[in-house]
């Protein structure tokens, strides 16, 4: 019933379109212009596959790290595994990055079709045709932002890159979908025929091996800032795990956020119904344990520190809330920025692990990482440890 | 199943495009000039380039050693493009240096040696066996 109505509707607009003068068929246009003999549905096909399915991975997570940043009602995310949102993030940066070279071999091997003749058949293909530029034209958005982001060269993009990154890549899966459905009956033929006896020139197989080499390479290089036995072989990695103060790298520095910590400085932890403010000898007389948790960058890389700290549970505690059933806001002595307060859930609450650190490695936080005192909490996206915290309100949970 | 794959995909081209329009952190006017300008970049300036490198080979190097030169060539260039806005360091911020903290000019140039020395020694071994054959060849016949 559907594909008959479809198929009514498709006569009516599949109707030949009028071809434009023979004369103005120049340049690339021309037939004959491309000669390479490699390219073919099948190649074209493969890498489609191994393409589809590395968009597949960076949606997913980063779709996952979008709802870890802006939690619907629906949502919760745990506290454990503690280093799940570390390998969640850590594959979304390095599928991207491995997918440059295999975008690049997919866009290859279909480039001569830029150049059709006639430009549009129909309004269907005419259609089709633009629903390709949209998916390719999204497609190298997400990958050229993702590596500027991670270079932090944001003066190329004339928008806010997450809000960006975010909204494309829902044009990418959507364009991606249409482009699997046009092209179904094509990959379908091209990946159950039998491949024709080799050809003069480069093989199928040395082309997909280059590419496989290139994104291994890629990964090698940079894979190194969030898995450290790496790190020596990744020449390319934005970040070294063990290089920043206190050996531990830093993304937004105290002089950057405008922070100076005065002799007046007072934590603020406030609950329901009282209010407690401690000064940095009140703090230390709290009891203090240490933990060993990851900071994971939504860039992608991450390194484990060792903290020391006041447990959140006893600061809810401490105002009167039940540290099992309780929400808090963290606040930090930043004026401004998109990440000046940021929400602890339940789980992460009541996680003994979740600490208000106040040393790393022993030593008193450096100003870059938080000082006096900072939010670290298991299996939570960095931007989300608050650092220089200036009040704490626990809620009870809804 | 093409059906639905096409209207599903619709959908969420419009549940973008909506989210898009009505989200006041996305400047649209820059994200729509970014996707334009990546198709262009790509299409009319990056992608003839390619191909004009591609060409070059096919004129200048033996037939049989083309496949680990185009291999290489093509390595190359996906390691460049990742590695180019780390090596220009454009963002770097003097008072934060543990982001960006390697020498990224050396890292690149060093990947490129070991690239290009891997295909030299693939061109080597390939040398080597056919000579090899060949002489192998005149003895028993």
């Amino acid at each position: 019933m559907v594909r008959e109505l479809g198929a009514g509707l498709s006569r009516r607009i599949d109707r030949r379109l009028p071809a434009p003068p023979a004369a103005l068929r120049r340049g690339p246009w021309r037939p004959g212009t491309f000669r390479s003999r490699l390219r073919s549905p099948r190649l074209t096909s493969q890498l489609g596959v191994a393409l589809a399915t590395a968009f597949g991975v960076c949606f997913v997570t980063g779709l996952l790290s979008h709802l870890i940043q802006h939690p619907p009602g629906w949502f919760g995310w745990p506290s454990r595994p503690v280093g799940l949102y570390r390998i969640t993030q850590g594959v979304h940066i390095a599928t991207g990055l491995a997918t440059v070279p295999l975008l690049g071999a997919k866009l290859w091997s279909v480039y001569p079709r830029l150049f059709s003749w006639p430009p549009a058949r129909t309004v269907v293909h005419a259609l089709e045709r633009a629903g390709v530029a949209l998916l390719v034209a999204a497609a190298l958005f997400q990958l050229v932002s993702g590596v500027l982001n991670i270079a932090r060269w944001y003066t190329p993009m004339p928008f806010f890159f997450t809000a960006g990154h975010y909204r494309v890549a829902w044009l990418v899966v959507g364009a991606l979908l249409v482009h699997i459905g046009v092209k179904l009956p094509v990959i379908r033929l091209a990946l159950a025929r039998r491949p024709r006896l080799t050809r003069p020139g480069v093989s199928r197989r040395s082309l997909l091996g280059a590419v496989a080499a290139a994104a291994g390479l890629i990964t090698v290089s940079t894979a190194g800032q969030t898995i450290a036995p790496l790190a020596r072989l990744s020449l390319l990695a934005p970040r070294r795990p063990t290089v920043g103060p206190q050996r531990l790298p830093v993304n937004k520095t105290a002089a950057g956020a405008g922070i100076s910590v005065g002799a007046g400085y007072r934590l603020t932890v406030a609950g329901p119904g009282r209010r407690v403010a401690l000064d940095l000898a009140g703090l230390d007389a709290l009891p203090q344990y240490t933990v060993v948790l990851p900071i994971t960058c939504v860039e992608g890389w991450s390194s484990t520190g060792t903290w020391t700290g006041i447990r959140l549970r006893d600061l809810a505690a401490l105002v009167g809330v039940d540290p099992d059933r309780a929400v808090v806001e963290v606040e930090s002595l930043q004026t401004g920025g998109r990440y000046r307060t940021s929400t602890v859930a339940p789980p992460q609450v009541r996680d003994p692990l979740t600490l208000i650190a106040l040393r790393l490695h022993g030593e008193v936080l450096h100003p870059d990482h938080g000082y006096p005192a900072r939010l670290i909490a298991p299996n939570r996206p960095g931007v989300l440890q608050t650092k220089w915290l200036s009040t704490i309100t626990v809620r009870d949970a809804p | 199943m093409r059906t639905a794959l096409i209207g599903s995909g619709l959908l969420v081209i419009a549940y973008a495009v909506i989210g898009a329009a009505t989200d006041p952190d996305v400047k649209l006017p820059g994200v729509l000039a970014f996707l334009l300008g990546a198709l262009v970049a790509h299409d009319a300036v990056f992608l003839p380039m390619v191909l004009a490198v591609g060409v070059l080979i096919g004129r200048y190097v033996p037939a049989e050693h083309r496949t680990a030169v185009r291999a290489a060539a093509l390595v190359s260039a996906a390691v460049t493009l990742v590695a180019l806005p780390l090596v220009l360091g454009l963002g770097r911020d003097p008072g934060n240096p543990s982001a960006l903290p390697l020498p990224y000019g050396r890292g690149l140039a060093v990947l490129l040696a070991l690239i290009w020395l891997t295909a030299l020694a693939a061109v080597a071994v390939r040398r080597i066996r056919k000579r090899f054959a060949r002489s192998r060849g005149t003895r028993d016949g």
